[in-house]
């Protein structure tokens, strides 16, 4: 049997990413209201909720692109503490290119549609400092090699790829840099079910090898059953029920998580 | 402190849970249940309440046996889902020895429900759900390589147990989307057993097996529970109830008043 | 300074408000290396994009005291340089010269002279694309920050997607440099053989940019690195011959036809250096054809001044 040692329950530990009373008003539009929670190395939330619900809207306040009305993002790297609106902007543009990743719902967002696919992952890594070719081109088809795209589609553009290719290319590109939080927004949308099969068990490995924590906006229940460990229902702007993935799903006490879970079958 | 791994290799007479209320005199004691109730409440059908069970308190040691009884619907799996942290309980706690501590599921923050089940509680249903498109080599491995064992070691641990569990060579490498109800469930059954947690919850898991997988999984349960595991289960059949108890929880004394 | 009353336009053309704008905007541009200095940039007697960007600038520095090259694509001789040469004769009596020693300011577009230059001396660039990372980003307002910022990350991606594809970088003109390890800026359409000589030069670079509205500089002595790859390391063109008339290993050489039967050869661009090489008594391998061919004039007996 295994000799690991006595497994810590890291209760202590410091979460990467602490949301506090977050609220965006789009004029006197709630876009989100009120949210709060901590993320953890590691953990996977997942953000589920009907269209319009702010899911969208939250995920883009938490990865830096859009600045709230009102509340705190506490991000933590390397055990220091900071709020991420109180950054000068060229710190957190830098952090967001090397220590956070978004990957889009549309890969056209989360890619430069002119530039090779081996310049795509390459860029995070020169952002990052690098100014080795060599290195820069290994690395970037390492990437490719681990979202399965053949290594002889190096130098194509991202254009003559598949959706689904164009997107694992994006999540390529997101990770290769090594981020401590990814952010997606529905990466499995508009894929067909196997190829989404695929990029779920992808991500799966991904996250749980790299230690990455990870926020994840899907309409999918089966993605969030899937890929996440603990679960956010948002509904007009607010969250109405939270918790550990499987017991938003089974066992659901909000109406709204009711009628959700009762609509699909997980 | 005891290590946790350490006990799982401990054989432990079963014995009483009297005076168990003191932890540091019974480092026995892995689970503790007091007062447990569940209501489910439908809020999209006029807000029924659905009362299942109350009042459930429950001890269970290492090396024990509790098979939970009852009709259908008596509340069996719901309990189990309870102890599990899968289902919120509406009343009561449920604590789980964690080294030389009993934390409680029902107050613990999700986190540490999560760092609960990796390190100690074991779910066995009938079904099988994972991701699609792994290889059940990889499946079986994965509680091995999330322990933090080696991936030689991890492979031969698992190899051993498919053997064991007469699943095919050749369906190996293969995701089991495709297998049978049986074959999937062996490939549960091999997860869940190739390194069994301290605490294992078992929800018919035999319950679509022949006579000799069913044999075998009894085997598997049983040695894990000389090997130190505190058990509880459900089992439909009765062969197989009475070689796995040693003890049984007739749920249908802790009915909810309607 | 007044004008003769005779004269229909003021000294240098420009009015004095004009100048001294553009001065100041040198000014700026002069204290912050490479920093794209937008300005109100005034009509010329010349298509923008034909380098009005740098006429201003020597409009605003030169005063009589002045002797003007101009160059184009290296040459002293081409139709715009001679054209702008003969403008500020007219227009600021400044004296003209071909020899670049003897120039204080040398006008120039596509080459720097191949003889270095000296302290004092203001080579002045026609810029017409001022801002390097267009090509890469189009927004204004994304350029500019990134500038603020010092992210210049997608220039080396540029790089890198010249490598890939043709094995090396295959920018050879307006190659980006790093100015005083901040700016990233484009040199203008000098071939990038020409780069190095920017790096610490005595002389003060300006640059501008007409049609783009944006001025900048290069103080005398300042570190001005073309960007590369550590293991592809900037490099300068080569040629596998030396210049045909002057037979110099050292200069920008460009193909010249010289019959209607495919004949050619590589000459040095910078044609006063390259004169200047001959009357000093060097030779190359066709200098004797082309003499007899009428190519170059005939070299004056050893006494000429
Ligand atoms: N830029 C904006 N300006 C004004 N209102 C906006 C803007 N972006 C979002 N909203 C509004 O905020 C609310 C939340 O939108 P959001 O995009 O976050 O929803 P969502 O949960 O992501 O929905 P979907 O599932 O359809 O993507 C909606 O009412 C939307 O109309
Ligand atoms: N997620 C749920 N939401 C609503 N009601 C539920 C839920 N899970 C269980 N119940 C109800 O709780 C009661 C007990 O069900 P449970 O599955 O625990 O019974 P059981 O004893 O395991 O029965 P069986 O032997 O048939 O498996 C049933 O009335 C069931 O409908
Ligand atoms: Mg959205
Ligand atoms: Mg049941």
């Amino acid at each position: 049997m295994s000799a690991a040692a006595q497994p810590s329950l890291a209760d202590d530990a410091a979460p990467v990413l602490s949301v506090e009373g977050l609220t965006k008003l789009y004029g006197d539009r709630i876009g989100c209201r009120d949210i709060s929670f901590s993320l953890w190395p590691g953990e996977v939330l997942g953000i589920v909720g009907e269209s319009g619900s702010g899911k969208s809207t939250l995920l883009r306040c938490l990865a830096g692109l859009a600045r709230p009305s009102a509340g705190r993002i506490a991000i933590t790297l390397e055990g220091e503490s900071f709020d991420l609106f109180a950054l000068d902007e060229p710190t957190r543009r830098r952090l967001m290119r090397t220590a956070w990743g978004i990957v889009h719902q549309s890969p056209r967002d989360g890619l430069r549609m002119g530039i090779s696919a081996g310049g795509n992952v390459g860029e995070r890594l020169i952002d990052a400092g690098s100014r080795h070719y060599g290195d820069i081109r290994a690395a970037a088809e390492d990437w490719l090699g681990r979202v399965e795209i053949d290594s002889s589609r190096i130098d194509d553009r991202p254009g003559q790829f598949s959706g689904g290719m164009q997107q694992r290319l994006q999540i390529a590109r997101v990770l290769v840099s090594g981020p401590r939080i990814v952010f997606m927004d529905e990466p499995t949308g508009g894929l067909d079910v196997s190829v989404q099969a695929r990029l779920l068990d992808l991500l799966r490995v991904l996250v749980r090898d790299l230690g990455i924590a990870a926020v994840i906006v899907t309409h999918d229940l089966a993605v969030a059953r899937l890929l996440t460990d603990r679960l956010i229902v948002m509904k007009d702007g607010h969250v109405v029920e939270e918790g550990l993935t499987d017991q938003v799903l089974d066992d659901p006490h909000h109406a709204y998580t009711q009628l959700l879970t009762s609509a699909v079958l997980t | 402190m005891m290590d946790l791994m350490d006990a799982r290799h401990t054989p432990v007479i079963a014995h009483g849970q009297e005076g168990a209320d003191d932890q540091a005199m019974d480092q026995a004691l892995m689970l503790r249940v007091r007062d447990l109730a569940k209501d489910f409440t439908l809020h999209n059908q006029g807000g029924t309440v659905i009362p299942v069970v109350a009042g459930v308190s429950l001890d269970l040691a290492r090396g024990e046996a509790v098979i939970l009884t009852g009709v259908s619907g008596a509340g069996k799996s719901t309990v189990l889902r309870m102890l599990y942290g899968n289902y919120r309980p509406t009343r009561g706690t449920v604590e789980v020895r964690h080294g030389g501590r009993l934390i409680d599921l029902v107050s613990a923050r999700p986190r540490t429900v999560l760092a609960l089940r990796r390190s100690t509680l074991g779910w066995v249903s009938q079904f099988l759900r994972v991701i699609p498109r792994v290889p059940t080599i990889e499946i079986v491995k994965d509680p091995l390589l999330a322990r933090g064992v080696d991936d030689d070691e991890a492979t031969q641990r698992a190899s051993a147990m498919l053997r064991r569990l007469n699943l095919p060579e050749r369906l190996w490498r293969l995701a089991p989307a495709t297998f049978s109800g049986g074959e999937q469930q062996r490939v549960n059954i091999a997860r869940s057993f190739v390194d069994p947690a301290p605490i294992l919850l078992l929800d018919e898991p035999t319950a679509s097996l022949d006579g000799d997988n069913r044999r075998i999984v009894v085997d598997l349960i049983n040695e894990a529970r000389h090997d130190g595991a505190a058990i509880v289960g459900i089992f439909h059949d009765e062969e197989t109830r009475e070689r796995v108890a040693t003890r049984h929880f007739d749920l249908s004394q802790y009915r909810a008043a309607p | 300074m007044t004008a003769p009353a005779q004269q229909h336009y003021n000294y240098a053309y420009l009015d004095e408000q004009s100048k001294r704008m553009i001065r100041r905007a040198i000014l700026k541009a002069v204290a912050i290396p490479g920093y794209q200095v937008p300005f109100a940039s005034r009509e010329m007697p010349l298509a923008r994009g034909w380098g009005t960007g740098g006429m201003q600038v020597t409009a605003a520095l030169i005063g009589p005291s002045d002797t003007l090259k101009v160059i184009d694509q290296g040459a002293d001789d081409t139709t715009n340089a001679v054209s702008i040469r003969r403008f500020f004769s007219r227009v600021a009596h400044v004296a003209t010269t071909e020899k670049t020693r003897a120039a204080s300011v040398i006008q120039t577009r596509h080459r720097i002279p191949e003889t270095p230059l000296s302290a004092g001396q203001i080579i002045v660039y026609q810029v017409p694309m001022p801002e390097p990372l267009r090509k890469l980003e189009a927004s204004e307002r994304e350029t500019r920050k990134m500038h603020g910022y010092g992210e210049y990350g997608l220039m080396h991606v540029k790089l890198y997607e010249d490598i890939a594809r043709y094995g090396h970088v295959a920018t050879s003109y307006d190659y980006p440099v790093a100015v005083a390890e901040r700016y990233v800026t484009a040199p203008s359409p000098i071939p990038k053989f020409d780069n190095p000589k920017m790096n610490m030069s005595p002389a003060l670079q300006l640059f501008g940019a007409g049609r783009e509205k944006r001025i900048y500089a290069i103080p005398p002595h300042t570190r001005v690195r073309s960007l590369d790859f550590e293991d592809h390391p900037f490099t300068v063109q080569r040629w596998s011959t030396p210049c045909a008339l002057c037979g110099t290993t050292k200069t920008y050489l460009d193909e010249v036809v010289i019959d209607d039967r495919g004949g050619r050869m590589f000459v040095c661009s910078d044609s006063e250096y390259c004169e200047e090489r001959r009357e000093a008594g060097h030779a190359g391998a066709m200098l004797a054809s082309a003499e007899a061919m009428k190519l170059v004039d005939a070299r004056q007996p050893e006494d000429a001044p």
